[in-house]
């Protein structure tokens, strides 16, 4: 292993290691069947040493294990942005970082010549003008200086009034704190935090999924599509045969789960004329096409279907458009008035009605009444009748509970 | 605008502490500083590029090492980080944090730059409905009173209205302020005294929502306490033993779902998995709640405790479906 490097060039082979190695959390060495011994010693290491305080080992019959032992509730910082600070650079890259920005802190501006000719006689570092044009350009594209032309010469210069304004807002700080832990690009917050030398020890969030910022450069792909109203090329690996096909759409929303913290993009497929979801983390690549001529056509027929969504699904097996589901539940009133709150507040819009005393009824009218089957469960205990339009979501509930009285051994 | 970038990386924030400091520094103290804030293998990438100049921003004088660059020096704020911080201010709960003022100026500051998401292309969609009242000068006062109690260690009393009705007050030192994603709601935890010496605080939790008032107090909290170490004293000592058959993709989705638990995994025979999920009582019912909705995906093995509350549940199912399946 002398090759090995702790830093990488590219980020998404090991998306792909660390999210196994997050999620699932028992791999062995040789449940890796899609990729080398070596390679797989490789990333472990790397994973090691970027997670060393929260990669846990136990032993098993077929090796030793490693898994990442992360739960939100007990951290003050999401321990996979350090996932993020991880690429490769050349010794140039980090030594003209440090010397021309330190260079121009005073406010000058300065041509290409002139900072290289000031690295030379300022730090006694000698680099050729083109390098540090190149430089200098690069970091002007990421907005860490500006370039403005003076008379016929191209001058650069830094303005720090933005971080000398939030490095001594103590208010400002405490809400990047908050929003790396409980919003989306997270890393971004935590970049600048780290720069200002400031760190999250106030907030906390209850249902953090920590692994989904492994996602946020194809987030970030999508939105700058939805931006220009663009149609996108999707390379999907599917997270059940890992088989690799590809997808064209139009991109309308980012849909988030706040149970599983699953993202997915939902678009718009003109060749099946229809909209369909994709989870971000299936999602490889993102390829920008052409503009959508008919963006906001399909936003407003989007706007007109998405009351009807319980969670992703646009379409159910049942032969119907659109499905009724009607649940009437027991409660003991009035001091499990909670549950009755709870159909309200988790509800998504359907309507809660009083029966008669102990008596309450949900109904809803969705596309795809089988994704709600989940948050049916919880009312377990409670039900005294479920009615849908699409039979096989009655089916279906009542075998599975069926299932569960056989499981646990409950007389029926 | 990469998210991925050299610009943020833990090296790049490794010598930039090293370079920020003013005296002279041994190779021990560069060592020392590079094991403390960079990963574990750091050492062994960063000090030869120091020492053998490829790295030229250290001078050396004799057995030490000065920075070339000024103590005083700033990383400038990125396009990515701009347009990150431009999407905060649309957000609902920055007027917790910002003055109407500071957010202006913050507009004004970052009025050429375009936020890197926009609310409306982001939707939620099982959040609950009800969150937190964030642009309430009510809600906004306390929250920024536990803020600052929680900051500087005080002590607080707090009014407070229990769900059940109850008004309530509480002495209590706030150690964080929780947000639930799904509930879109924040929740205090708070540390309080108790009079046993050998346990000497026990967790509260308090919804923000539901404090009526709160008072600031000059007396501070004597000596740091373990905040994890007072939560991980409520979990129960047997974990919730759970088997996991891998069908309808039912362990992928198991271990995202429960993923912001403390959890372990094995695996048993090919398709077959057994996940240990640690927790207290305040999580209980949640956590009941989670697993209920899994249906027959998932077996609870253990702990005793749980099972029971289960099985209950579904006895009282069972009973329902027998006396209606009678009247009719």
């Amino acid at each position: 292993m002398s090759d090995f490097q702790e830093l990488i060039k590219s980020f998404p082979k090991t998306r792909e290691y660390v999210r196994d190695f997050f999620v699932y959390g028992f791999k062995t060495r040789d449940e890796f069947r899609e990729k080398s011994p070596r390679t797989y010693d490789n990333e472990r290491r790397r994973l090691e040493s970027w997670l060393g305080d929260y990669v846990r080992k136990d032993h098993a019959p077929k090796g030793s294990n490693i898994s990442l032992a992360i739960d939100s509730n007990l951290l003050d910082t999401n321990p996979l942005f350090r996932v993020w600070k991880t690429k490769s650079f050349t010794d140039n890259d980090i030594v003209l970082h440090f010397l021309i920005l330190d260079l121009l802190q005073s406010g000058r501006e300065l041509s290409a010549e002139e900072i290289t000719e000031c690295l030379l006689t300022d730090y006694e570092t000698f680099f050729d003008v083109q390098t540090v044009r190149r430089k200098c350009n690069a970091y002007e594209k990421e907005g860490l200086l500006q370039k403005k032309k003076i008379g016929k010469t191209v001058v650069f210069s830094s303005d720090l009034s933005l971080p000398d304004l939030i490095g001594t807002a103590d208010n400002i700080l405490d809400a990047l704190a908050f929003y790396q832990m409980a919003e989306c690009f997270g890393v971004v917050g935590n970049h600048l935090t780290q720069q200002l030398d400031f760190e999250n020890q106030s907030f906390r969030v209850k249902h953090g999924f920590f692994v989904h910022t492994l996602e946020d450069e194809i987030l970030r792909s999508l939105l700058d599509a939805m931006n220009q109203k663009a149609n996108v090329r999707l390379e999907l690996k599917s997270s059940r045969k890992g088989m690799l096909h590809t997808a064209d759409c139009t991109p309308m929303q980012i849909f988030t789960s706040t149970r599983s913290g699953r993202r997915f993009l939902c678009g718009y497929l003109s060749e099946k004329k229809r909209f369909s979801c994709y989870r971000l983390d299936t999602i490889k690549t993102v390829t920008l096409l052409d503009l959508s001529e008919k963006y906001d056509e399909l936003s407003s027929a989007f706007a007109r279907n998405r009351k009807y969504l319980w969670g992703v699904s646009f379409q159910s097996s049942s032969s119907h458009h659109l499905n009724k589901l009607t649940m009437k539940i027991q409660v003991h009133e009035p001091h499990e008035q909670y549950i009755v709150e709870r159909l309200k507040l988790e509800g998504r819009g359907g309507s809660v009605t009083r029966l008669e005393e102990g008596i309450w009824q949900y109904e809803t009218e969705v596309f795809d009444c089988n994704e709600m089957l989940p948050w049916l469960r919880t009312f377990i205990g409670r039900i005294l009748s479920l009615e849908c339009t699409d039979k096989s979501v009655e089916k279906r509930f009542y075998q599975d509970l069926k299932t569960m009285y056989r499981m646990y051994q409950i007389e029926n | 605008m990469e998210l991925f970038s050299e610009i943020y990386s833990c090296y790049y924030q490794v010598l930039r502490h090293l370079l920020l400091t003013r005296d002279a520094l041994t190779l021990q103290d560069i060592r020392s500083l590079i094991c403390g804030e960079g990963f574990e293998e750091s050492l062994l990438s960063i000090i030869p590029k120091l020492t053998d100049g490829s790295w030229d921003l250290l001078e050396k004088d004799g057995t030490l090492y000065r920075s070339k660059i000024s103590s005083s020096f700033t990383t400038p704020v990125s396009n990515l980080e701009k347009s990150y911080l431009k999407a905060l201010l649309s957000d609902a709960r920055i007027g917790l944090f910002l003055e109407p003022q500071q957010l202006e100026m913050l507009q004004d500051m970052l009025a050429d730059i375009s936020p890197l998401w926009k609310p409306e292309q982001f939707c939620c969609f099982d959040r609950f409905s009800g969150g937190d009242p964030y642009d309430d000068e009510t809600y906004r006062r306390i929250f920024r009173t536990l803020l600052t109690a929680q900051k500087q260690c005080r002590y607080v009393d707090i009014d407070y209205t229990s769900p059940e009705g109850r008004r309530t007050r509480h002495h209590l030192i706030p150690a964080r302020l929780e947000y639930s994603v799904k509930n879109d709601k924040f929740r205090l935890l708070a540390l309080e005294p108790r009079r046993a010496a050998s346990i000497p605080f026990k967790l509260k939790i308090l919804n923000v929502s539901r404090i009526q008032n709160v008072l600031l107090l000059e007396k501070t909290l004597s000596s740091p306490v373990d905040l994890n170490a007072v939560i991980r004293r409520t979990y129960y000592k047997e974990p919730l033993k759970l088997r996991i058959v891998n069908r309808r993709n039912a362990l992928e989705r198991a271990m995202l779902h429960f993923a912001n638990y403390e959890k372990n995994t094995t695996k048993i025979d090919e398709d077959t998995y057994e996940c240990l999920i640690y927790y207290n009582q305040a999580m209980e019912t949640e956590l009941l709640i989670e697993v209920m909705s899994f249906g027959p995906m998932l077996t609870v093995l253990g702990s005793d405790g749980f099972l029971k509350i289960l099985r209950e549940r579904l006895q009282k199912q069972s009973r329902l479906s027998a006396m209606l399946t009678k009247r009719h």
